[in-house]
């Protein structure tokens, strides 16, 4: 997963998860708050410097992580920009492109590019139990945190588990046809979901010979410099929104 | 089908999490309630979001010609009833905003509502409704997991169209609009991972049927034939 090896090796990793998901919450409010899509793609262009330059994220994968995300944006832009008539009659439909449409796909893609901007933000420079450990500072329910921490720990098991058996499976032409792809891809994932009911079992019966009785614990990183973090994601932030409400 | 970070105005983001709120914490209680009188349901139902979070991630051949990723809503609805699937769901859909950049924060409750929530209720209802007109097995996985797929499309293409009604024909041109253009993509997807999860619980019930009737997918006398 390209996000979860930039979240891992880039020059923020030690900084303050809660300074990074404050800048990453301000980026949001400033995408929405944008008063026109100019502002909102003001937000979109720092952001993506910050992420890029600041925090040395590499910009082709940057691009790369990004794809899918604009791929929905340039399909749903061009739904919005295409108004649709519908006659009186069955089959009397007509499509134009109204002047108003224009700005309508300007202002959402503006506000969509900036929200992105800021997710990838949070995503590219925080890993995934950095970002459990601040909910878990935010009092968000244990049985979440146990269904999510659970769901990190195995997802790299099972991805291993599938990358495995497709080899095993393209190896035996098991992917040459489609009629062939569905079959091969239904084995394997009857195969993993079997593996769903032994793993937990184990992971059961490893927790009981362990005493774990209730909600599972973890060592939390130290950050020395949090107040310096937060006091720099705050002003960096309100900055940001005040870039938006006046562009 | 994913809506992206920032696209829903605030006032729809804001509805379809309260929308969806309900749900996510009636799933939570009756998994707490769950894993009281057995403590292993907590492990199974961590394990279960990483599998369905590894399937959304797998590449189904499509019909189009490209590649789809499966939802898993058909089949997790199946296999762990539709109340666990909604906090599932959430930690399924919250994995792949921050892990794949698919979908978003900010659009996290409409995701959960059409993925989470509309997607594995109708599943389960369909499954039900089909076992018992004793239609047979595997049409009925079919029906849940094909139906589910669609409707969890066509909802997704609702709350576009709610949040970007057509200038000139309002709601009915843009859901129109909407789904006609990722009916390309989705209408193949709900086909093909229909008969993938028909495939998934033949193998399941051949070679791990009691597991299924642990579950209540299948019957007693089924796992003995």
């Amino acid at each position: 997963m390209l996000i979860e090896e930039s979240a891992y090796t880039n020059r923020w990793r030690r900084v303050s998860p809660a300074a990074k998901g404050i800048t990453s919450l301000c980026g949001m409010v400033a995408a929405y708050a944008a008063v026109t899509p100019v502002g909102a793609c003001g937000v979109a262009a720092i952001l993506c410097a910050v992420t890029v330059l600041g925090a040395g994220i590499p910009t082709l994968r940057y691009l790369r992580v990004a794809a899918p995300a604009l791929l929905f944006l340039s399909v749903s832009a061009f739904s919005l920009a295409v108004s649709l008539k519908i006659g009186n009659t069955f089959g009397d439909l007509s499509l134009h492109f109204p002047r108003t449409g224009y700005y309508r796909v300007a202002e959402v893609s503006g506000r969509s590019l900036g929200a992105l901007a800021a997710l990838l933000f949070l995503a590219m420079t925080t890993p995934l139990p950095d970002i459990i450990t601040l909910l878990r500072r935010l009092k968000a329910p244990e049985v979440l945190l146990d269904i999510m921490i659970l769901c990190y720990r195995t997802l790299f098991v099972f991805s291993e588990a599938v990358r495995d058996t497709i080899t095993a499976q393209s190896a035996r032409l098991g992917y040459a046809t489609i009629r062939l792809s569905i079959r091969s891809l239904g084995g394997l994932v009857a195969n993993i979901a079997a593996q769903v009911w032994q793993r937990s079992q184990a992971l059961h019966l490893a927790s009981m010979a362990r005493n774990n009785d209730g909600p599972f614990r973890f060592l939390e990183h130290d950050y020395p410099n949090t107040a310096r973090d937060m006091g720099v994601a705050v002003s960096g932030g309100s900055a940001l929104i005040l870039l938006a409400l006046v562009i | 089908m994913h809506i992206m970070e920032g696209f829903l105005p605030v006032k729809h983001a804001i509805g379809w999490s309260i929308a969806s709120a309900p749900f996510v914490a009636y799933g939570l209680y009756s998994i707490n309630k769950k894993i009281k009188e057995k403590p292993e349901q907590r492990m199974l139902l961590g394990v279960a979001a990483a599998f369905t979070f590894v399937l959304s991630a797998l590449k189904m051949p499509s019909v189009t010609g490209s590649c789809s990723h499966p939802t898993g809503t058909g089949l997790g609805a199946i296999l762990f009833g539709p109340a666990a699937m909604a906090p599932i769901g959430m930690v399924v859909l919250l994995f792949q905003a921050i892990l794949l950049a698919h979908g978003g924060l900010t659009t996290l409750g409409a995701n959960i509502f059409s993925m989470a929530i509309v997607g594995p209720f109708a599943a389960t209802a369909i499954y039900r409704l089909a076992r018992t007109a004793r239609t047979p097995f595997g049409i009925s996985v079919f029906l849940a997991a094909s139906v589910a797929d669609l409707l969890t499309y066509v909802t997704t293409s609702a709350q576009l169209a709610l949040a970007f009604p057509d200038p000139a024909g309002g709601f009915t041109a843009s859901f129109a609009k909407f789904a006609a253009v990722f009916a390309l993509t989705q209408i193949p997807l709900a086909i093909t991972e229909g008969f993938l999860t028909v495939i998934i619980f033949n193998s399941l019930a051949r070679f791990n049927p009691r597991e299924l009737n642990e579950l209540n997918v299948v019957t007693a006398r089924e796992v003995e034939a």
